[in-house]
C-alpha cells in the first residue's frame, strides 16, 4: 500500500508538472493565436482579393489572348526578322521618338509588343501598341487591358495612385507575413496534424480546413509573401540606397537587379541606325536562339544611338538582367552584363519564383493550384472568425456590429469577388467594339458589380446572400462559354476541334470553377449553423468551455 | 525522345512518386490505420511504410531534378508535392466520409 | 461616480499594455528595421550587395520584431528589448550615415 501511495504521489506529482508547463506555453500559443487572428482578420479581405488576383495573374497572358478573340496566333518568325519590321512600323508612325522598347513573341503572346516615347503622346509622353510578328503591322484589336488588370490590381489596386496601392499592398504582405510566423508558433503538431481533418463538425472544420490549408502551401505562402515584400523593397526599405553619396550609386544598385537604361542625351547629329537584325542574331547566339526577350533603342537615327538587347526570361528563374548594349550606329559591342552579385541574384531569384513567368505549363497550373490553395486559406480564416464567435452569440438572431461587418464583408470580398471577376470577362465580350474608353468601361464594370454584391450582401439575411452570390458567380461561369458562342466564333466546340488548347483550356476552367461554386452553394443551403445544438445541450463540463473559448489547432477533445 | 514528351513524363512522375509517397506517411500514422482497417498495424510494418514514403518523395525528388535541372527541377518539386499531399489530403476524408464518421 | 472612473481606469490600464505593444510592433519594429537595412552597409562585402541585403533581410527582422512583442510577457519587455537591438544598431548605421555608404 505504501508502495500504491508513493508511486500515485509521484504520478500526481508529475501532472502538475505538466500542467504547468502547459500552461505557460498555453501563454505564448495563446498570445500568438490571438495576434495571428487579429493581423489574420484586419486585412483578411484585401489579402483575399490579392491572392484571387494574384492566382489569376499567373495565366495573365492566356486571358489577354481569350479576351481578344479577333487575334489569332501564327508561329512567330524569328527574332532577328521581327525586330526591324515593328521597329520601321513604328518610326513611319513616329518619327521623332526618343526611345523604342520592342518585346519579342513567345510561346504565351504570339505577338510582338511595343513602347516608344513620342513627345506628343497624352499622359507620360509614350505610346504603347501590339503589332504581329509577321509583317511588323501594327494589329486592330478590341481595346482591353486583359488579363493585365488582374496582375495590376494585385498590387497596384484601382482607383488610386499606384503609390497609395503599393503601400496598402505592402503593409498587408507585412501583416500577411506575421500571420505566418505566428500561426506556425501557435500550431503545436503543425506537421503530424497535418492529414487531420474532422468533417461536419461546425468551427473544427472550418479549422482543419485553414490549418491544413496553410500547411499544404506552407513554403509557397513564405515564399510569395517575403517575395512580394521584396520585389518593392526600394520602396519600402530605401534607406539602405538613401545613405549612398549619389544618384548614379543608387542607379547602380538598382541596375543590379533591374534593367534600366534610359536614353541619354543625343548629339543631335543625324546618322543612320544600323541594320539590327545581325546584332539580334549576335544575342541569339550567345543566349540560344528563342532567348532574345526584348530591344531597346534609345535615340535612333542620331548618332548617340545605342542598341540594347535584355535576355528572355523564360529559360532561368532569376530575374535579374542580362543584357547587350551595342552603338547603334557602329554596331560595335560596348558593354555587356552576364551576372549579378549574390544579394543581386538572390532578389532576382526571389522575385522570379514570385512571378513564375519561367513555367512551363505543368509548372504554372502547380502554381495556379497552389496559390487558388492559399486564397482558399485566407477564405476559411475570414469565414473561421465568424463561425467561432457565433458559437457565442447570446442571440445568434441579433448579433453585435462588429460581427455583423465582418459577416457582411466576407460575403462581398469572398463570393461577390467570384461574382465581380466573372462579370469582367462578359463586360468583354458584350461592351461594343468602338467604345469610347473601352477597357477603362470593363474595369468600371468589374467595379460596379463588386460594389452591387456589397450592397445586395448588406440588406439580404447573410446565408441567403451566401447562397445567392455564389449561385450567381456559378451561373456567370457557367453561361460564359454559351456567351463566347454568340459573341465570337471561337467557342468551344471549334476550340475543341483546332486544337486550340488554350481556349480549350479557358472555358473548361469557367465550367469547372461553375461547378466549384455550385457545390459552395449547395453546401451554404444545407448548412445548420451548430451554436444552438451545443447551447440546449449545455456545457457539459468546464473543459468544454475552456476548449470552446480557446481552441487552438491539434487540440482534441 | 523529344523534349515536351520528356518533360511531361517527368512531370507525371513526379506527381506519381509524390502521390504514393505521400499515401505511405499518411498510411504510416496510427490514426488512419484505425481509420482504415479497423486496426493498427504492426510496428514493423509501419515502421516499412514510413521508410517507404520518404524514399518515394526523395525518388520522386531526382526524377524531379534530373529531368528538369536544378532550378525548374526544385521549383516543379515543391508544387508536386503540395498538390500531392492535397490530393492524399481529399481522398482521406472522402474516405473517411464513405465509413459514415 | 467614482466606481464609473475606477471602472474606465481599470479599462484603459487593460488596454494600454495593448495599444503599447501594437505601437512599440507597427512603429518601432519599422525602426528597427530600417537600421537594420542601414546597418548591413557596415558588411565587409561590396556596397551594392550590402545595400541589397539589407533591404531584403530586414523584412524578416520587422517581421520577427513583431513576432517577438506579443510573446514576451509585458509591454515594458517589449520595449527594452526593441530599444536594446537599436541602440546596438545605432552606432553602425550612423557610421554608415555620415560616410556616405561607405565603411
Amino acid at each position: 500500500m505504501d508502495v500504491k501511495k508513493t508511486f500515485r504521489a509521484r504520478v500526481d506529482a508529475l501532472l502538475v508538472m505538466s500542467s504547468k508547463e502547459q500552461a505557460k506555453s498555453r501563454g505564448i500559443r495563446q498570445s500568438m493565436s490571438d495576434l495571428h487572428i487579429w493581423a489574420g482578420l484586419l486585412v483578411g479581405w484585401i489579402l483575399y482579393s490579392m491572392f484571387l488576383t494574384g492566382t489569376t495573374a499567373y495565366f495573365r497572358e492566356e486571358i489577354t489572348r481569350y479576351m481578344r478573340p479577333e487575334l489569332v496566333a501564327a508561329v512567330p518568325p524569328p527574332a532577328a526578322q521581327v525586330v526591324p519590321r515593328v521597329l520601321e512600323s513604328i518610326r513611319t508612325q513616329s518619327p521623332v521618338t526618343t526611345q523604342v522598347s520592342i518585346t519579342l513573341p513567345t510561346e504565351r503572346k504570339p505577338f510582338a509588343s511595343a513602347f516608344w516615347r513620342d513627345p506628343q503622346a497624352p499622359g507620360r509622353g509614350f505610346h504603347n501598341g501590339v503589332f504581329d510578328a509577321q509583317t511588323g503591322q501594327a494589329l486592330q484589336v478590341r481595346a482591353t487591358q486583359g488579363g493585365d488588370f488582374f496582375y495590376a490590381f494585385h498590387f497596384n489596386f484601382h482607383y488610386m495612385s499606384a503609390i497609395w496601392g503599393r503601400w496598402i499592398a505592402g503593409f498587408c504582405a507585412m501583416f500577411m507575413l506575421v500571420a505566418i510566423i505566428s500561426g506556425v508558433i501557435t500550431h503545436k503538431k503543425i506537421f503530424t496534424d497535418f492529414f487531420t481533418f474532422r468533417w461536419s463538425k461546425g468551427q473544427r472544420s472550418w479549422l482543419d480546413a485553414h490549418a491544413g490549408l496553410s500547411v499544404l502551401g506552407l513554403p509557397f505562402h513564405f515564399m510569395i509573401t517575403w517575395s512580394g515584400l521584396i520585389t518593392l523593397m526600394v520602396m519600402y526599405m530605401p534607406f539602405g540606397l538613401q545613405a549612398l553619396p549619389s544618384q548614379a550609386d543608387r542607379t547602380a544598385v538598382n541596375s543590379e537587379i533591374r534593367f534600366f537604361m534610359p536614353a541619354g542625351k543625343p548629339s543631335g547629329e543625324l546618322a543612320e541606325l544600323r541594320p539590327l537584325a545581325p546584332l539580334v542574331q549576335q544575342a541569339a547566339q550567345r543566349w540560344g536562339v528563342d532567348n532574345v526577350g526584348a530591344v531597346q533603342i534609345n535615340n535612333p537615327g542620331d548618332a548617340a544611338a545605342r542598341v540594347v538587347i535584355v535576355r528572355q526570361q523564360a529559360q532561368r528563374i532569376s530575374t535579374t538582367p542580362h543584357y547587350i548594349m551595342f552603338d547603334g550606329v557602329s554596331g560595335e559591342m560596348l558593354q555587356s552584363k552576364d551576372s549579378s552579385g549574390p544579394a543581386a541574384t538572390t532578389q532576382g531569384v526571389l522575385y522570379g519564383l514570385h512571378l513564375g513567368r519561367f513555367a512551363d505549363i505543368v509548372t504554372r497550373w502547380l502554381y495556379f493550384l497552389v496559390s487558388l490553395a492559399g486564397t482558399v486559406m485566407v477564405g476559411t480564416g475570414l469565414v473561421l472568425w465568424t463561425v467561432k464567435r457565433r458559437a457565442r452569440l447570446p442571440d445568434s438572431e441579433k448579433p453585435y456590429f462588429g460581427f455583423r461587418v465582418v459577416e457582411r464583408l466576407n460575403i462581398a470580398a469572398i463570393a461577390g469577388l467570384s461574382v465581380s471577376m466573372t462579370s469582367f470577362f462578359w463586360f468583354n465580350r458584350l461592351l461594343p467594339l468602338d467604345m469610347v474608353q473601352r477597357a477603362a468601361w470593363e474595369i468600371h464594370g468589374f467595379f460596379i458589380v463588386w460594389a452591387g454584391t456589397l450592397i445586395w450582401a448588406m440588406v439580404r439575411p447573410a446565408k441567403r446572400a451566401w447562397m445567392e452570390l455564389f449561385w450567381l458567380a456559378a451561373i456567370l461561369l457557367a453561361l460564359l462559354p454559351v456567351l463566347n458562342v454568340f459573341t465570337t466564333d471561337r467557342h468551344l466546340l471549334h476550340s475543341l476541334r483546332q486544337s486550340d488548347w488554350l481556349f480549350v483550356g479557358f472555358d473548361l476552367t469557367m465550367l469547372v470553377f461553375a461547378a466549384l461554386h455550385a457545390y459552395l452553394a449547395v453546401r451554404t443551403a444545407r448548412h445548420r449553423p451548430r451554436a444552438k445544438s451545443a447551447r440546449r445541450k449545455g456545457v457539459a463540463t468546464r473543459q468544454d468551455a475552456v476548449s470552446l473559448d480557446r481552441l487552438t489547432p491539434g487540440e482534441r477533445t | 525522345m523529344s523534349g515536351p514528351a520528356l518533360s511531361w513524363l517527368t512531370h507525371g512522375a513526379v506527381l506519381l512518386f509524390s502521390l504514393l509517397g505521400f499515401a505511405c506517411l499518411a498510411l504510416a500514422m496510427i490514426r488512419h490505420q484505425e481509420d482504415l482497417f479497423g486496426a493498427a498495424l504492426r510496428p514493423h510494418a509501419t515502421r516499412c511504410v514510413r521508410v517507404a514514403g520518404w524514399l518515394l518523395l526523395l525518388l520522386a525528388l531526382g526524377l524531379a531534378v534530373s529531368g528538369l535541372g536544378w532550378s525548374f527541377g526544385l521549383t516543379a518539386y515543391s508544387g508536386h508535392t503540395s498538390v500531392a499531399a492535397g490530393l492524399v489530403f481529399i481522398m482521406l476524408v472522402v474516405l473517411n466520409r464513405r465509413r459514415g464518421r | 461616480m467614482i466606481e464609473r472612473l475606477l471602472g474606465f481606469r481599470a479599462w484603459g490600464q487593460r488596454w494600454q499594455g495593448l495599444a503599447s505593444r501594437i505601437v512599440a510592433a507597427v512603429l518601432g519594429g519599422y525602426v528597427l528595421a530600417a537600421l537594420f537595412s542601414l546597418a548591413a552597409l557596415a558588411l565587409p562585402v561590396a556596397r551594392s550587395e550590402a545595400v541589397l541585403w539589407g533591404m531584403q533581410l530586414s523584412f524578416l527582422a520587422y517581421a520577427g520584431t513583431v513576432v517577438w512583442v506579443f510573446a514576451v510577457h509585458s509591454a515594458w519587455r517589449a520595449w527594452a528589448g526593441i530599444l536594446l537591438v537599436v541602440v546596438a544598431l545605432l552606432p553602425f548605421a550612423l557610421c554608415v550615415w555620415r560616410a556616405g555608404g561607405v565603411l
